[in-house]
């Protein structure tokens, strides 16, 4: 394919699987249903069928919501390489970054076998850590040692430095967080121009999502120190840049860094004070801006990813509703939960 | 030759405490393969040995990676074993987690070393460009009253936001030198409460500090001379460890072979997992084993058990065809040709057996299309020199230059010359358009022949809709045969025949109705899809005949390469007249070899395979007990 049938083509798959997305609607009704409706309408009935107790069924179900990611992300994939491919893959390593962290907490923790393997999401050979062998590894020294001859090298040397001079989860987290926002930039600033600003701009509003969580979490719950807590930071979002960064990092707590935040982020976060609630705006803000770059970008590979980061929390939204049907939660307790409620802000903005 | 193997579906009713046994001796006949379905749950509800397979499964692990500093014998006796049991398994087990732990030990001290080695470069380099400043770097040393200063080093890629961060604590950063991945720092601030703070970003940022010698402008050499035997320490250091290494392999080698014996024959009741199953002293074994190997299964395990045990067989069921293992081809004349099918899939079970066919049509067309008695016999001696990388593709190679060399002998070609011997059959080149004939023959005798066998599979499918309506089935078998006597009968008394018209549209509309009846969309998507497919059924056959024609042309083409390159060797004088006629052929022998060998692939993978099976089958893989080396 030359690279405008790519794109023409990219275009068209993304367009026809935008139909996928689920409304605020859809959800609402997918409240009313009962566990196995929900499971019906989502094809998942089959594991129901087996009849496995609460956790069970909760990681087979996210097991398979992450497989159908997946699916849709090889079809995305298929006809891209270079940079544009490398960028839709290295943004699926999320998921294996949670499998390598689960595997370091669980290597410190001491857990067996068994209690780790559970906690492992099975993904796609493209992006996988070899799990068996890294599961059978006996302590974190040997488990950081095989690490640093795979894929995730990189990630693994700098942890271990950060495990032998801290020894803390804490600081090993943040460390492979920043490093793989790094990698995404990294290679967003690979593609060619035309691509460039519009998919910067996408990741740019995922970055400042993150980059203020981490600020008010590492600053104010972690107590780390102004400099420590840029360290960790990208100073590369789409509002919040350097010198917001800079000046935001040495503020003394939550209500002054939200009312210091740049103009465009005011409107929506100035007066949020809870945690929770400004996760939960921050996530509709990218929403917003995934929602635009979906339908009006004129760059192919930013529709994929913008497709890639909506379903991605459509299919969170829709675990969350099955989980709390799984524990037989109150519709309103689950709604809050699964974030319902930003999702009919974040659709009306768009 | 191309019937399956018949298989049979066993049940072994045995006492609990045999089941360890039954495995070895299934694994020691490699003809079980086992059947996971829980179809006897409610009788046999527990599937025993969990423990024991968890036990297995760590210390399988810890002798793995200990293979990798111990090297062990390839001789492995297994005469007098048995299945070690759970306790024996889990002493096993302690023993190597103790082994694992010393060589792990070595491999971390191994990467400590070589982290000392990586660090004591980086200071070489950063004294050479000390030594070059015009500064006194005794000020770096010592603690300061006012100062906080460090020297080290940190990963490129963490330096632009590192320096921001310190910064903003009011400390400075600067960068002297890049070497490899690591760029080299000096961090400069005022001494205060603020050292922990940055000792902690620092830390974060991968900051490894470099020991920069107070000594280095006042007396470099002898700082060059510390650096040196430093540097010659720890090549003592890692020599020393390596001999510890070594003899520490040496004294646990025999107890470790001791533990693979333990362990290989363990391996089988692991292997076994939910085929049996238990409920108290008695339990059961499922599973398929080859009809031709039942007796001499049920004799050895009369043999081997102490205790009485039942084995009951039978047919497998229709609904049960999916799921039974087909036996490939383990001979070593069709071992080869048997893996090139598994590059497309496995048969099901019950499928005719593609490898025999494969192999001959295979060979046949490579024949065809490659003749030539000279590179026929540099393939087979070429196959014969490299037998020990070839492996088991050695006959495989000198069967398709026996083929090379017998077509050669048909067309009178050796290394191009067709002058030295009389054509046993005929030079291509004389006769290029009876050459496509017999290719066009060839093609449709290929396809007729794949379609009879993909109307026998789907009766042994027991999909007698299919076998009749289907693409490739008896309709369209029908109407490619009738096309083609109509083509023939135009090409010869200019008309199609009356009789022949009517069988072929009649088996078009047959075909038509069918599609329409099978495909499930709206009347108009319908009609369009199932015309379609209709037409693509018989377009599909013409373009898979014509396709057939490459067999001739690559004939042809073979010879006009070696005309081409006579024509060359003409041009020159006796020395490069050789030198052409040598490099010529071997340019022959590569790249039309290469290329032969994918077209005739293609053939048989394209329009053999695609047309008869469906490569969803499941590979029958006994039960065996791995003696072979695996590191």
């Amino acid at each position: 394919m030359s690279v405008q049938e790519t794109h023409t083509y990219l275009k068209a798959r993304t367009a026809v699987m935008a139909d996928r997305l689920y409304s605020p609607q859809l959800f609402d009704d997918l409240l009313q249903l009962s566990l196995e409706e929900v499971c019906a309408q989502s094809n998942l009935s089959e594991l129901l069928d087996t009849g496995a107790d609460e956790s069970k069924l909760n990681l087979a179900v996210e097991r398979a919501l992450i497989n159908t990611l997946m699916h849709e992300l090889s079809i995305l994939m298929r006809p891209l390489v270079g940079p544009a491919r490398d960028i839709l893959v290295h943004w699926t390593r999320k998921y294996e970054l949670y499998n390598l962290k689960a595997l370091i907490r669980g290597k410190l923790l001491g857990l067996s076998y068994d209690e780790l393997r559970g906690n492992l999401h099975e993904l796609p050979a493209l992006i996988s850590l070899p799990h068996e062998n890294l599961l059978r590894t006996e302590n974190i020294a040997e488990l950081l040692r095989q690490l640093e001859v795979g894929q995730y090298g990189d990630i693994a040397i700098q942890a271990r430095k950060v495990y032998e001079d801290k020894n803390e989860p804490f600081s090993l987290d943040a460390t492979i967080d920043q490093r793989y926002y790094a990698g995404l930039l990294k290679r967003a600033r690979l593609i060619p121009a035309e691509d460039r600003a519009p998919l910067m701009q996408l990741i740019g509003a995922v970055i400042d999502q993150q980059n203020l969580l981490w600020l008010l979490r590492y600053r104010f719950n972690y107590e780390l120190s102004p400099s420590e807590t840029y360290y960790l930071l990208l100073p590369f979002g789409h509002h919040l840049q350097r010198e917001n960064l800079v000046a935001l990092v040495n503020l003394n707590n939550t209500q002054q860094v939200m009312e210091s935040l740049p103009e465009s982020m005011l409107a929506d976060l100035g007066q949020l004070l809870s945690h929770m609630d400004i996760e939960k705006t921050l996530e509709a803000m990218t929403a917003q801006q995934a929602q635009k770059s979906l339908k009006y970008s004129t760059s192919a590979i930013t529709r994929s990813l913008a497709y890639l980061i909506l379903r991605e929390m459509d299919l969170g939204r829709l675990f969350a509703i099955i989980q709390g049907k799984v524990l037989n939660l109150d519709v309103a307790l689950i709604r809050e939960a699964a974030g319902l409620d930003s999702l009919q802000t974040e659709t009306a903005h768009v | 030759m191309f019937r399956p193997l018949r298989m049979k579906h066993v049940l072994i009713q045995v006492l609990t405490e045999d089941l360890p046994q039954v495995s070895l001796t299934l694994a020691e006949l490699s003809v079980f393969s086992p059947d996971n379905r829980a179809a006897y749950i409610d009788q046999f509800p527990v599937i025993p040995g969990d423990h024991y397979r968890e036990l297995y499964h760590q210390a399988s692990s810890r002798l793995e990676k200990i293979r990798k500093h111990v090297g062990l014998g390839d001789n492995i006796d297994l005469s007098e074993d048995t299945v070690p049991s759970e306790a024996v398994l889990a002493e096993t087990n302690a023993w190597l987690g103790e082994m694992w732990e010393r060589c792990s030990s070595y491999e971390e001290t191994f990467r400590k070393l070589s982290d000392e080695e990586r660090m004591l470069d980086q200071l070489d380099q950063a004294l050479d460009n000390f030594a070059e400043l015009k500064i006194d770097l005794s000020l770096l040393h010592g603690d300061k009253h006012f100062l906080d200063i460090r020297v080290g080093i940190i990963p490129k890629q963490n330096a632009s936001q590192l320096s921001e961060a310190l910064n903003l604590a009011g400390y400075l950063m600067f960068n002297y030198m890049i070497h490899d991945e690591n760029i080299h720092i000096i961090v400069l601030g005022l001494k205060g409460e603020r050292e922990n703070e940055i000792t902690s970003v620092l830390d974060t940022a991968g900051f490894h500090t470099l020991p920069v010698p107070e000594e280095l402008h006042a007396e470099p050499d002898k700082v060059r001379r510390e650096l040196q035997e430093k540097r010659q320490t720890l090549i003592r250091q890692r020599d020393q460890e390596n001999r510890n290494m070594t003899a520490c392999a040496d004294e646990i080698r025999k107890e470790l072979e001791r533990c693979r014996k333990i362990l290989i024959t363990a391996e089988p009741f692991v292997q076994i997992d939910a085929s049996a199953r238990s409920s108290g002293y008695l339990s059961i074994i499922t599973g398929w084993i080859p009809a031709r190997d039942i007796k001499n299964t049920e004799k050895v395990l009369q043999q081997t058990l102490k205790n009485p045990f039942s084995i009951d067989t039978r047919d497998p069921t229709a609904e049960e065809r999916e799921l039974v293992p087909s036996y490939m081809p383990k001979s070593r004349l069709m071992a080869p040709f048997a893996t090139l099918i598994k590059q497309y899939g496995i048969p099901r079970y019950g499928e005719i057996d593609p490898t025999g066919i494969f192999a001959l049509t295979f060979i046949a067309m490579l024949g065809m299309m490659f003749g030539d008695i000279g590179h026929g016999l540099i393939i087979i001696l070429a196959a014969w020199l490299a037998r020990k990388k070839l492996k088991s593709f050695t006959l495989f190679a000198v069967s398709t230059g026996i083929s090379a060399t017998i077509f050669g002998a048909l067309y009178g070609s050796i290394f191009g010359y067709e002058e030295i011997m009389h054509a046993l059959w005929i030079a291509p080149l004389s006769d290029p358009i009876y050459m496509l004939t017999v290719a066009l023959g060839w093609g449709i005798g290929f396809l007729l022949l794949i379609t009879l066998i993909s109307i026998n599979n789907r009766i042994m499918d027991n999909d007698l809709t299919r076998a009749v309506f289907d693409n490739n089935g008896i309709v369209s078998i029908v109407l490619y045969v009738s096309v083609l006597f109509g083509i023939y009968s135009f090409y010869n008394n200019g008309h199609f025949g009356i009789i022949t018209a009517i069988i072929s549209i009649t088996a078009l509309l047959t075909l038509l109705g069918y599609k329409l009846i099978e495909t499930h969309a709206p009347p108009g998507e319908r009609m369009l899809v199932a015309a379609i497919e209709t037409l693509e059924t018989l377009t599909g056959y013409i373009s898979n005949t014509l396709s057939f024609l490459r067999v001739a042309a690559f004939s042809l083409n073979h010879a006009a390469l070696a005309i081409a390159v006579f024509t060359l060797a003409e041009m020159m004088e006796s020395t490069g007249h050789w030198i052409t006629v040598i490099c010529g052929n071997i340019f022959i022998l590569v790249l039309e070899g290469a290329i032969v060998t994918i077209q005739a692939l293609r053939l048989e993978y394209y329009e053999g395979f695609s047309r008869f099976f469906s490569g969803d089958g499941k590979e029958f893989k006994p039960l065996h007990l791995h003696l072979e080396k695996r590191v």
